[in-house]
């Protein structure tokens, strides 16, 4: 995009000051931003990454895990078994990196939260209507035509179970009609951050938040790196930390706000396996849009971005046994099973690292669903006509029958696998006073210091079960809105 | 759901069973003539006559070809086979094998042999293991992942289901979970008597959810099975309309006895979660050995959640399953007593 007020503000026209510095751009950090400036107020935001353009980079590809992705895709939380997690870290966050595919958050998940975490505020009604709007502004539409062939080995296999399946809509438009392969994701660099710079916004990338500033109990200002190592000092009146449920939990502990801040945090694992079937099908530069449901919330499939790189690597655990396999990418795709797990896990922010350190423990059950996920996902390929399967864990053979899937469930463990994550949160969480791992007030606030609120991931009370995006958004909107309502912003020492 | 008449012969193996017993004394009502009943020992004859005194009882071993060969001999006419024959505790863990699978084995070469009109197989949830999750309900088709010896001779058996239907044979099967009602067996009698007594041992939060199926209940769902025309090859759970928690099993049987006359005690056995844990490995353990354990089995499995979707048999079969927990537990206490048995 060649339009300025698309892209970041190079330092120089940045002030040193903002009424309301916004660290993040992500799903949490845009549409906050957007709002606040819409509202008249100064704001900025900081964002650590780079501004990359839709289009600039392959969706899923090698290239773009090394520019928008943290630490260039390789974040793994500690544990047994350890838990490879990915961050979007560019302008946008993760919705420029992630499937676009658009779960509206169930209206059941919305009054268990109000009522397991005294969140008598929390209006699923309300939450709907916000969830209206965002499906407007990101033109969340199901593909046209036809599905791609991965996706489609998913709605026949589930079809054949007679299992629950759905294609999931996206936030992406498709300008050249019908081909479902064209689409142009509506990402935050496309929709809320254009909002945010036209309504008056500045957005500064390549700078990194570093801590809070406090004086007296209050935030005063950010102390912020850039990417040429220069240091600054911003001073503003509020902070609204979207940094994601990793790095948000980090910043304030590094602040000195450490109660309840990243103690639960949430995750949705995931393990995978590979599929080959007697026709060409891989789709490299996109992913499935169809999800097996059946066991939702407790299990979910689909299907993972599968370039040859990814398929490769999908058949790493095994590969004395499925190297030779991969001269077939062509015919091959990678899949998941999500599980809604019981385990939790921390992010603590270590003196003189720029990371965190992240832990995580899957319980005895979460173990089981792992591997009982797994495989019903192998039972769903056989059905849609997969000649082999090959599940990633270590020790895995070759699937290619019913007696071979009960094979795979004798070995599977998830100390052997591959378990992965894309969906981070909980590790601020929004809470009433009467719950126990509350991080910040109903609304995002941090108890304590009125003048710094969360508004990104960190404050989902648990795993949703779904794709967070559209929570995430709907949430910050709520927020941001219920904060100008009562005019926090306007108040220096809120 | 429309059903075909019932044929000219009925083949029933395991005649004398749990199932096998509640299965004869209704087929006893029903089918005035054309009933083979295959028993394993001398002494099962005169229960079978008593339940239906027009079959004609056959003495023999389904793993023994040639007392199979005998039960098929000169029939003529439809003939439908009700395979019920299994080991669920043996002495010895190699009887899993001999019995339930190449057993199945045998009784379905010889029904192929004899042009049987269909065979209903009596399966188990064991084959496939237990629910990751007490909210985890099985569905139609799952996965195998087989508990122990016993749930892998019963995969083995529906494997051999399968080849015989890829051969031609119009072969289906029933899978019950644990079953309770009358005709049980002397380990269902100390159940009772446990729970009476206030000493069945809960494990854990007693959250688990279980799924059963009253005799009677399966007994409907096995004639479905034969006599509903379906594709070959299909299989259907068969239980109580929903899984029961184990705490509620507990009250409801606590419940029934009260009912039924008999002072019960509350229960207050609580088993910390991990002696089902301990239990388990010890089960395998010794499995290992090639030996079996009973009352180890059973409390290593009584910590889990075994719960099954029966919508496929209601679509497909019509199934409705008449009788639920509470009064299928009188009517089984009202059995042990008319049986004079104590609890």
């Amino acid at each position: 995009m060649s339009d300025v007020t698309h892209t970041a503000t190079p330092w120089p026209a940045a002030n040193s000051s903002a009424e309301v510095v916004v660290v993040g751009s992500g799903a949490g950090g845009a549409p906050t931003a957007a709002l606040l400036a819409e509202a008249g107020l100064d704001v900025l935001v900081i964002e650590e990454g780079p501004w990359v353009a839709q289009g600039e980079v392959v969706p899923f590809s090698l290239d773009q895990m090394h520019r928008q992705y943290r630490s260039r895709g390789v974040t793994v939380a500690l544990g047994k078994p350890s838990i490879a997690y990915t961050e979007g870290r560019c302008a946008g966050g993760g919705s420029e990196i992630n499937s676009g595919l658009y779960w509206r958050p169930p209206a059941s998940l919305l009054s268990r939260w109000r009522d397991e975490y005294d969140l008598a505020t929390l209006d699923p009604d309300e939450v709907e209507r916000i969830l209206d709007e965002i499906e407007v502004a990101l033109s969340v539409q199901l593909v046209p035509g036809a599905p791609t062939a991965p996706s489609e080995v998913l709605r026949r296999g589930a079809a054949a179970l007679g299992w629950r399946h759905d294609e999931v809509p996206r936030w992406m438009t498709y300008p050249d009609g019908d081909d479902a392969s064209r689409g142009r994701r509506q990402s935050m660099t496309e929709t809320y951050l254009p909002r945010a710079t036209q309504a008056g916004a500045r957005i500064v990338t390549g700078a990194r938040v570093d801590r809070i500033t406090m004086r007296a109990g209050h935030a005063n200002g950010v102390d912020v790196t850039t990417d040429d190592d220069a240091r600054r000092h911003i001073a503003c009146r509020h902070v609204v930390v979207c940094a994601g449920a990793i790095h948000t939990p980090a910043l304030l502990q590094r602040s000195g706000i450490r109660r309840n801040v990243g103690a639960s945090l949430a995750i949705h694992p995931t393990v995978k396996l590979a599929a080959r079937f007697p026709e060409t099908m891989n789709v490299p530069d996109d992913v499935p849009v169809h999800q097996v449901k059946e066991f939702a919330p407790l299990l979910s499939f689909g299907g993972s971005a599968s370039h040859p790189g990814l398929v490769a690597l999908s058949l790493a655990d095994a590969w004395d046994r499925f190297g030779s396999r991969i001269v077939d990418w062509e015919r091959m795709s990678v899949y998941y099973a999500a599980i809604t797990p019981q385990g939790r896990g921390r992010v603590r922010a270590l003196p003189g690292f720029a990371d965190p350190l992240v832990t995580y423990r899957l319980t005895r059950r979460d173990q089981a669903l792992l591997g009982r996920g797994l495989a019903r996902l192998s039972l769903v390929m056989l059905e849609a006509g997969a000649d082999e399967v090959y599940p990633s864990f270590r020790g895995a053979s070759v699937v290619s029958s019913r007696s071979d899937v009960a094979e795979q469930q004798r070995q599977f463990s998830a100390t052997r696998a591959t378990v992965m994550s894309v969906h981070l949160c909980s590790t601020v969480p929004l809470g009433g006073t009467r719950s126990a791992q509350r991080g910040t007030d109903e609304w995002g606030a941090v108890p304590g210091v009125g003048n710094v609120t969360v508004n990104d991931a960190s404050l989902l009370p648990d795993a949703p079960g779904v794709n967070p995006q559209a929570t995430v958004m709907a949430l910050a909107i709520r927020n941001t809105r219920h904060h100008l309502a009562t005019d926090r912003f306007a108040r220096s020492d809120a | 759901m429309i059903s075909r008449l019932a044929p000219d012969v009925t083949v029933v193996t395991g005649a004398a069973g749990w199932l096998g017993s509640a299965l004869m004394a209704r087929l006893g009502a029903q089918r005035p003539d054309g009933l083979v009943a295959l028993v394993h020992d001398e002494t099962d004859r005169d229960a079978v006559l008593t339940l239906a005194p027009q079959a004609r009882v056959v003495v023999g071993d389904v793993s023994d070809r040639s007392g199979i060969d005998a039960l098929f001999a000169g029939l003529t006419g439809d003939v439908d086979v009700i395979h019920t024959a299994g080991v669920i505790h043996p002495r010895r863990v190699a009887d899993f094998e001999t019995v339930n699978s190449i057993g199945t084995a045998n009784v379905l070469a010889a029904a192929a042999r004899a042009g049987a009109r269909r065979v209903v197989h009596v399966s188990s949830n064991s084959p496939f293991g237990t629910n990751p999750d007490v909210t985890d309900v099985f569905r139609g088709d799952e996965p195998y992942d087989p508990y122990y010896g016993y749930g892998r001779s019963k995969m083995h058996a529906e494997g051999h289901v399968a080849d015989a239907v890829e051969r031609g044979l119009d072969a289906v099967i029933v899978r019950p979970p644990w079953f309770y009602g009358p005709h049980q067996p002397a380990r269902q009698t100390t159940f009772f008597t446990m729970i009476r007594k206030g000493r069945f041992p809960v494990i854990g939060s007693g959250r688990q959810r279980r799924s059963m199926v009253y005799v009677d209940n399966l007994v409907d769902g096995v004639l479905l099975a034969e006599l509903v025309p379906t594709a070959p090859g299909r299989a259907w759970w068969i239980a109580d309309e929903r899984p029961y928690e184990l705490n509620e099993i507990v009250d409801t049987v606590g419940r029934a006895l009260r009912d039924e006359g008999f002072d019960v005690r509350p229960n207050r056995t609580r088993v910390p979660a991990i002696v089902g844990r301990v239990a388990e490995f010890a089960d395998a353990a010794i499995q290992r050995t090639g030996r079996y354990q009973q009352a180890v089995h059973v409390l290593g499995e009584m910590d889990k959640t075994i719960a099954v979707d029966i919508s496929s048999a209601t679509t497909e079969l019509g199934y409705r399953p008449a009788v639920a927990l509470h009064d299928g537990m009188r009517a089984s206490i009202r059995w042990c007593r008319d049986q004079g048995i104590l609890l």
